[in-house]
């Protein structure tokens, strides 16, 4: 019954909110009747009360709504003006709709309000009835007379034969039962007038037994609608004589609420905000390190400090909190499945038993409301192919009964879903066989495959393992969707089974979508954020332990062989730096599945807000989205998922680039003005008595005033410099460190670097030469000197010498 | 700012702005140059205009589409006009400006040589879009005649659309 009880308030909750819209709808159309956006959603809210109603066996509440469904449904094509006596109709159908609704929820049964007369009347609108008499406005009477409810079950059993009556019929019918409407509201008023009396002493027993029912626990769902009531007002309330009152709320207002309904959107943008706070926060870190690099020891620090992690603190406070009102209790999803399991076995003939634990579980709203379409496909799943018949379960020893466990809880930063069911197992060599049939994998893939990867074939858009398409299953959609759905809120699936013992699956999912833990990693002059969560470890290689097989690149990772991707390949990087011989592999784990990606450095492990890229830039292949960094930056948050699908059909780039650039530099040069030099001194004089001595020669020439100008002029590519003539002391970076940053360019790794500076001591020329300087020119040095060592190292044509 | 209080702004802005038509019949629009053409956008679609500073890369985009930036929070995709139209790529100078502009809910930010200034130009001088350019697909919204020269009025719903 409880279960029964959760629906119910469900759907109660549902209609109240419902009604709560309708009413403002309906003085609106009012004033504008034919606004058909506005009928509608009229219309849907009667037909949305209707459909559930008639699933909860609430005859009288259906039988109310259809007919206001009949109206509107009228009205909204066209067919019906929506007049004030029209109105008038609606309105007291709604007000009947409620104080129904009210009655449901206080005995849990909707008998006992008569509708009768207004379905009549709602009847004759639909039949464009144009002239109405204005009922006069009774609201909702509980009732009392015996003779009126034999009438309205007589109308009960008549209404379907509305559809096959003519319109003199239906006339007549309309006729007649008008005249018994009018007699019964002459019997009741008659009533009422003599037997006061009697009728409260009758509401008094009806308040006891309703009492009765208030004492069961009605509410369970977190945000309440109705909190607890307090029963002792009613008994004592013996005056109450208006029966339509006992139903209506209005009572319940006394009551001390202990829940607020707040809307989502208003949680959605406390969210935004702190999602803000965050970054802000991560940014004043990142300034306070700074400030200590530079002012080190001084007393102001220390406070500052203080500061800064107060700060840091609270901000993660006050997220997990505002994370917490967003959380609702998994059971939300999980109270649905006892139902469709009973559902289930009757339709496939096998006993199957449901245990549900952990349903306490918190998970953020938006997560909970994505789960439960991926649930309901992987218990449609064990029951249909999971468990088995009953006889054949005797065979095998087990209890006719299979079970299905349904269990959640927290690991770590993680909400774990297990359902474990104790049917047949997946057979890995069944999935491959039907994979193959299917043409979803290879036989070479087939043969690779280990089992967890052949359990994940379950996952394929198209499989299908049933023989025959049941109603429950077999189609080959719902696990893909299952799949999807569970990726899109980060999650993972986790397969585990084993042939005649049952099959276990584990949905990991991230407790909160909006605010991730992020692994940085850079490549090249960019950075790239990994969700930690698909991060399993992370691995210093040096070059030479990544193996090459059938053109894809791998490593030995302990007993395993990992396939690896450089994250450049994928993202379209620029190599222009070439990365030390040692690489980082972060190993990323998906399910099953594993890949080794390579990245040029590991930044570190960060909070990160994630950001949509917007309509414009939204669906590329790879990024989840972006977040923005401590320094203001935009970094773009890789979508793990993808970048595995990606993987596969990365060609290996990695190695062959040295030598391509290399022979860039070296292409042919058809004249002395195909030569190009940089000159690097910070002194003007000094590169004018260069450019002086190398002029006669006819070459292109290149001047900067120091390190830091001379490595932008490289980065822009718009020279293609056969040698740089560099001295060695210039203000922002000299020439020791200029030369160390470019031969950190794999296209620029054999340019020839000439130092021209007045220093001559021996450490300095071995310092040149660890930089990787090729020549030393101390200054002074004539003219001639300088044009020969220029001539040499960048290969100068004896033709093109004038 | 309360999105109540930008809905009222909005409204007193688009009041002002029909009230200027109907009394002037003018168009205010900012103008800018790319390549060797002046362009312009109507001034109610710009949110702001901005001097250029870094951006992130996005992988798997059409080269225009240069990246995106950070502009309060947001992240916005940064659109490369230059090279939209087909122009060779050029480095930013002293006088590349972003164009921060908004259609709806669409916002971008375009990467222009330089800006000339708000014009304000009589309905009437307004063409249509050449015949050869008429078409669905054009970005071309009309042409304004000045005294001494044409400026192309781009359409900024359609630079706000994705096209890849």
């Amino acid at each position: 019954m409880d279960e029964f009880q959760e629906i119910l308030q469900d759907f109660l909750v549902e209609s109240f909110e419902l009604i709560e819209q309708l009413d403002q709808d309906l003085v609106e159309l009012e004033t504008r009747p034919d606004d058909l956006e506005l009928l509608n959603r009229i219309f849907r809210v009667a037909h949305t009360v209707k459909g559930a109603s008639s699933f909860l066996n609430f005859d009288v509440l259906t039988h109310l709504t259809h007919h206001m469904e009949d109206v509107l449904n009228r009205a909204r094509h066209g067919e019906l003006l929506i007049t004030p006596s029209v109105m008038d109709v609606i309105l007291e159908s709604i007000d009947l709709m409620k104080a129904l609704l009210s009655k449901i929820r206080d005995t849990s049964a909707d008998d006992g309000v008569d509708v009768s007369g207004c379905v009549v009347r709602l009847d004759r609108c639909a039949k464009g009835g144009a002239d109405l008499e204005v009922p006069a406005p009774k609201i909702a009477t509980v009732d009392v007379d015996e003779a009126v409810e034999t009438i309205e079950e007589q109308e009960l059993e008549n209404e379907p034969d509305y559809e096959n009556m003519d319109a003199d019929e239906l006339e007549a019918e309309i006729e007649r039962l008008l005249q018994q409407r009018q007699a019964e509201d002459k019997a009741k008023r008659e009533h009422k007038n003599v037997g006061k009396k009697d009728t409260s002493s009758k509401t008094e027993e009806d308040d006891d037994e309703e009492e009765e029912e208030y004492h069961r626990p009605v509410s369970k769902a977190p945000v309440a609608v109705t909190p607890a009531r307090k029963p002792a007002s009613f008994g004592n309330d013996t005056d109450e004589s208006d029966d339509a009152r006992a139903a209506s709320p209005a009572k319940k207002q006394s009551t001390v609420e202990q829940t607020i309904r707040v809307d989502v959107k208003r949680l959605d943008h406390l969210m935004n905000l702190i999602g803000e706070l965050v970054l802000a926060k991560n940014r004043l870190i990142k300034i306070n390190d700074d400030v200590e690099e530079r002012y080190e020891g001084e007393s102001f620090l220390e406070e500052l400090n203080q500061v800064v992690s107060i700060v840091s603190i609270v901000t993660t406070d006050l997220q997990i909190a505002v994370m917490k009102t967003r959380m609702l209790p998994v059971g939300k999803v999980f109270n649905k499945f006892p139902r469709m399991i009973r559902d289930l076995s009757r339709e496939l003939n096998k006993k199957i038993e449901l245990e549900i634990s952990g349903e306490e579980t918190e998970l953020d709203k938006s997560i909970v409301e994505e789960i439960g379409d991926p649930l309901v496909h992987i218990i449609r799943n064990s029951c249909d192919h999971g468990i088995e018949e009953p006889h054949i379960r005797a065979e095998q020893g087990k209890s006719e009964t299979g079970t299905i466990k349904l269990k959640a809880y927290n690991e770590g930063n993680q909400i774990v879903i297990q359902i474990d069911d104790d049917g047949k197992g997946l057979d890995t060599d069944m999935l491959k066989r039907k994979s193959l049939e299917k043409g979803l994998i290879t036989e070479k893939e087939a043969d690779n495959m280990s089992d967890k990867e052949a359990f994940a074939l379950i996952f394929k858009p198209g499989f299908s393992t049933a023989a025959v398409v049941t109603n429950v299953s077999g189609r080959g959609v719902g696990m893909d969707v299952v799949k999807t759905n569970i990726e899109k809120v980060n999650g993972i699936i986790d397969i585990d089974s084993e042939v005649g013992v049952g099959t276990s699956m584990k949905l990991k999912i991230p407790l909160t979508l909006a605010i991730i833990q992020a692994l940085l990693v850079g490549v090249q002059e960019e950075h790239y954020a990994i969700p930690l969560a698909s991060v399993l470890e992370t691995v210093r290689i040096s070059k030479d332990e990544v193996y090459t097989v059938e053109g894809r690149s791998v490593m030995r990772l302990r007993e395993d062989v990992l396939s690896l991707v450089h994250i450049g390949d994928i993202f379209e990087v620029e190599r222009i730096l070439d990365s030390s011989e040692y690489a980082y592999v972060v190993v990323l784990g998906l399910g099953a599945s594993k890949l080794g990606l390579i990245v040029d450095t590991l930044v570190g492990q960060e909070e990160i807000v994630i950001k949509s890229l917007g309509d414009f830039l939204k669906g590329i292949n790879g990024i989840a989205g972006a977040t923005i960094r401590g320094d203001g930056g935009v970094t773009l948050i890789v979508d793990v998922v993808a970048l595995m699908d990606m993987a596969k059909h990365v060609k290996v780039s990695a190695v062959v680039d040295t030598s391509s650039n290399a022979a860039l530099l070296t292409r042919e040069k058809s004249k002395a003005s195909d030569y190009t030099v940089m000159i690097v001194d910070d002194s003007k004089t000094d590169r004018t008595i260069m450019r002086k001595a190398l002029e006669p020669l006819g070459i292109t020439l290149v001047e900067a005033g120091d390190g830091q100008e001379a490595l932008s002029i490289l980065k822009q590519g718009d020279y293609n410099f056969d040698a740089m003539l560099v001295d060695i002391e210039m203000p922002r970076m000299d020439g020791y460190s200029l030369a160390t940053e470019i031969k950190k360019y794999n296209r620029y790794k054999n340019l020839p670097l000439i130092a021209v500076t007045s220093r001559t001591g021996k450490s300095d020329r071995m310092r040149g030469v660890e930089s990787g300087m090729v020549e030393y020119i101390t200054k002074p040095y004539s003219a001639d000197y300088l044009m020969s060592v220029v001539q040499r190292n960048i290969n100068f044509k004896s033709e093109f010498i004038r | 700012m309360s999105d109540r209080l930008k809905q009222i702004i909005k409204k007193q802005s688009q009041k002002e702005n029909e009230g200027l038509m109907h009394a002037e019949d003018v168009v205010q629009l900012v103008g800018f140059v790319i390549g060797d053409e002046e362009y312009a956008v109507p001034i109610l679609s710009i949110q702001e205009i901005i001097k250029p500073f870094p951006w992130t890369r996005v992988p798997q985009v059409p080269k225009y589409v240069i990246g995106v930036f950070n502009m309060r929070g947001a992240v916005i995709p940064l659109i490369d006009l230059r090279l939209k139209f087909r122009l060779s790529p050029k480095k930013q100078n002293e006088e590349t400006r972003f164009i921060v502009m908004r259609d709806g809910d669409d916002v971008a930010g375009f990467v222009i040589d330089r800006l000339t200034m708000a014009i304000r130009i009589k309905k009437s001088n307004i063409g249509p879009a050449p015949d050869t350019a008429n078409t669905e697909e054009t970005m071309i919204e009309g042409v304004g005649k000045q005294a001494d020269k044409i400026i192309t009025i781009l359409k900024v719903k359609k630079l706000l659309q994705r096209d890849f």
